[in-house]
């Protein structure tokens, strides 16, 4: 249904057929990549990883967008007036425009909806040993520490099945809020952007400390012994939530709520009493008293059209149509009646199935240029509502605390760092190396791990990247750090 | 001298007439054959072409042969392999857990066979035939998730038992998280799967050796011991020569599913192997010319490894493979 609606619109406004290519969700580089080198890539394609498509522009693989039938650009602003009223010039369209060359390979989508990660705690579990909500880092620490000592009374004969407190092998995801507290709060733009490569924040200054933290948590007998042995895409985690074994965690701001009926909360909820419920709580605070959360810049996945593109204008008219409000709405919300309707200030999504299912939350994979609700002053409400039968208060607490002392850091657009696509894909594996190791270290052996592990981390191109991120800010924008 | 072959009427034939007979004979068989070589040029030797990557720079937009050579007269990307850090580990690691496979993993299927041999009680021999071949039909991402169940350090079943055995709740092996005792276990998990499917081609071997030197034997008066170490053992040696010439061919190639299933972030320095470097430098970030190059260099380490033993293996009497 909405892929006919897009057919249909394209056919009758520009009179360009569509096709539709399906690519693996978690898998588009490897399929692309696959897809590029046989020469039958579609005319428009999208990734989450802009080193990949830097790589394939320097192969000569992708369309420059300031270079399109000789033309720059800005020469067809105006027959897409809805991509620029849905994109911000500066932060979207020539985000990854090159300073020196001029070259543009990719338009970055916006993230409409910029929340991160949330920390969440068993409220039903507080009420019953008469704590309140924690607010600092030390009123979090006394909860976890009374859930391990009172786990008997919480969970009787399950007692031995307590986790105070898990996390993942993500560490640097699973703990964003308690290691950026750490951070100091006057760290500068410029700073953040050249040891901000990683996005777990790993470089960010005092991440140690943070790290300390949650290894000192761990010794204490209140984190979750098995974290590290358990790789992507294990459920078991999510089981222990759901049976109701987890006391709080760091999560997508929306995690437990996802999913419906299948959600942790739902599922919790069954198992455990309609009493149990986590909430988000916002406990961290740093050096000037904030609660401070680094959230995403409002730039997304990247779009890009691969040199077999012969029709780059019509591709370009795509991104038009796909960005008309009246499009995102009807991808978004599906018909009146069928998928949603209409309350007051915003609209309530129908479960549904056969056409009217969505293949993915709220259609973000069609909706290319933006990811996640767009509905103006709509959204909130809508948001609220989206979780049923997750009752919409627990959401509406989730999304505040999410963005509450938000920060954005300035990006710096300093060109193509040639050390990223060399290096950009296999740091992570070090960096969660290493961080699973120092956390899972005993406390005298924490600085030796954590500094070994960091090393190792500098070796294999993390130092590459900052020395090479640090030379352009000296020579684009006359950055030296004191 | 033309030997020829007797034609059907009678008659010496020429070489011509020769051909057309024969091909009278067999030619359906050489048709048959047709099929199966069109496959293996197809999928199997063109593919071949696209080694020159590894000699070539790196663009998945262009044919190999298109391209400029790389740099250091084509050599560039072994020379960078070779500098990398990374591949030194994942080549150590690829080498220890091949060669504590072949330790471990190669003679367990012989004892196995000659256990289930000495048998007599023919339908419980069957039955745990049977059982012991299952594992091997479970994928590595089914059995890391029993492994976990089995294995972890807090909450897997063993080390529930052994916490109440010892009745110390902090008591822990630390079978997937610690890499000496990581190592262990893929080892043992190896054997496990591929045990009970190894033993085929064994017992197979076992029933061509002939009952009557088993007799003989007996008569000599040699016990049970002694029949399986004169008798049984010499007659599965060709099998087990040739197993293990095929084997040392492996010793470098390396599996990928297997150690990536049962890896874990903390056991990454044992764990790395050379498949995963190839996966994530190639596949994950677009540097194909580079894994073709360590793909190179495996095969041409395996092919010199097969070559080797099998002329040590014709060395000492044996028949060899090639």
């Amino acid at each position: 249904m909405y892929t006919d609606y897009i057919k249909q619109g394209m056919l009758e406004q520009h009179n360009v057929e569509v096709e539709f290519v399906s690519i693996g969700r978690w898998t588009e580089v490897d399929d692309m990549n696959t897809a590029l080198a046989a020469g039958d890539a579609p005319d428009v394609c999208v990734t989450y990883s802009y080193p990949t498509i830097a790589k394939y522009a320097q192969m000569g693989g992708i369309v420059n967008l300031n270079d399109i039938d000789g033309k720059p650009l800005e020469e067809y602003k105006d027959i897409l007036p809805n991509l620029w009223n849905l994109l911000s010039p500066t932060n979207n369209i020539y985000w990854d425009q090159n300073p020196e060359t001029g070259d543009l390979w990719a338009i970055e989508a916006t993230l409409a909806e910029n929340a991160r990660i949330n920390t969440f705690i068993r409220k039903d579990w507080l009420d019953k040993l008469g704590l309140a909500l924690p607010t600092t880092e030390e009123e979090f620490h006394d909860c976890l520490v009374a859930f391990r000592d009172n786990a008997e009374t919480l969970l009787g004969a399950d007692a031995d099945k307590m986790v105070p407190y898990s996390t993942s092998y993500d560490i640097g995801w699973r703990n964003d809020l308690l290691f950026m507290a750490y951070v100091p709060d006057d760290a500068k733009d410029e700073d953040l952007y050249i040891h901000g490569f990683d996005d777990r924040h790993l470089l960010y200054p005092n991440y140690k400390e943070g790290v300390r933290v949650l290894n000192k948590w761990y010794n204490e007998g209140l984190v979750w012994k098995d974290f590290a042995e358990y790789a992507q895409d294990s459920s078991h985690e999510d089981d222990m939530m759901k049976a109701g074994f987890v006391g709080a965690f760091q999560h997508n701001w929306d995690y437990p709520y996802r999913g419906g009926d299948d959600s942790i909360q739902a599922n919790l909820q069954r198992s455990a009493g309609d009493d149990a419920a986590y909430i988000a709580v916002d406990c961290f605070v740093n050096d000037a008293g904030v609660h401070r959360k680094f959230l995403a810049p409002p730039i997304d996945r990247k779009v890009f059209f691969p040199a077999t593109n012969d029709e780059p204008l019509a591709s370009l008219l795509y991104l038009d149509f796909i960005s008309d409000p009246e499009t995102i709405a009807f991808l978004q919300l599906g018909k009146e009646g069928e998928s949603y309707n209409a309350v007051e200030g915003g609209f309530e999504k129908l479960a549904t199935t056969g056409d009217w299912l969505q293949n993915s939350l709220n259609n973000i994979d069609y909706t290319i240029t933006v990811n996640g609700l767009y509905l103006g002053d709509a959204t909130a409400v809508t948001t609220a509502l989206g979780y049923a039968p997750v009752a919409s208060d627990l959401i509406n607490v989730a999304n505040a605390a999410a963005k509450a002392d938000g920060r954005i850091v300035k990006v710096f657009n300093c060109g193509d760092i040639e050390a990223e696509q060399e290096y950009g894909t296999q740091l992570p594996t070090f960096r969660d190396t290493l961080l699973n190791k120092a956390v899972v270290a005993s406390e005298e052996e924490f600085d030796a791990v954590y500094d070994q592990g960091m090393q190792d981390y500098l070796d294999n191109g993390g130092q590459a990247i900052i020395d090479e991120r640090t030379a352009k800010m000296a020579d684009i924008f006359g950055y030296t750090a004191e | 001298m033309n030997k020829g072959v007797i034609v059907p009427d009678g008659r010496r034939g020429t070489k011509s007439a020769n051909f057309k007979s024969y091909m009278r004979r067999y030619g359906t068989l050489y048709l048959l054959l047709i099929l199966p070589l069109v496959f293996f040029i197809i999928f199997r030797y063109a593919p071949m072409a696209y080694i020159l990557s590894a000699f070539k720079q790196n663009n998945i937009f262009k044919a190999p042969w298109e391209l400029p050579w790389a740099k250091n007269n084509g050599f560039e990307w072994f020379i960078k392999a070779f500098k990398d850090r990374t591949f030194h580990n994942a080549l150590r690691n690829t080498l220890t857990l091949n060669l504590l496979d072949l330790a471990c993993g190669f003679p367990a299927p012989i004892l196995l066979a000659l256990l289930l041999n000495e048998l007599s009680f023919r339908r419980f021999k069957k039955i745990t035939q049977t059982v012991l071949y299952m594992p091997h039909f479970l994928s590595w991402i089914i059995i890391s998730g029993l492994a976990l169940r089995l294995f972890a350090g807090n909450d897997g079943l063993i080390n529930i038992l052994y916490k109440r055995m010892t009745a110390n709740p902090d008591a822990s092996i630390p079978f997937m998280s610690k890499p000496n005792w990581w190592v262990a276990t893929y080892v043992v998990l190896g054997i496990w799967k591929e045990a009970g499917w190894g033993t085929i081609i064994y017992l197979a071997a076992l029933t061509n050796i002939s009952p009557e030197l088993y007799e003989a034997a007996a008569v000599d008066g040699a016990g049970r011991f002694k029949r399986i170490w004169h008798v049984t053992l010499p007659g599965l040696r060709p099998t087990i020569i040739t197993l293990l010439i095929m084997n040392l061919g492996r010793i470098l190639g390396s599996e990928f599913d297997r150690p990536l299933a049962l890896s874990n972030k903390l056991v990454t320095d044992v764990s790395h192997v050379i498949s995963i470097y190839v996966y994530q430098r190639g596949l994950q970030n677009s540097q194909f010319s580079l894994s073709t190059a360590v793909g190179l260099f495996q095969s041409v380490v395996g092919v010199i490894f097969l070559i080797a033993a099998n002329s040590l293996a014709k060395r000492m009497g044996e028949r060899g493979i090639m």
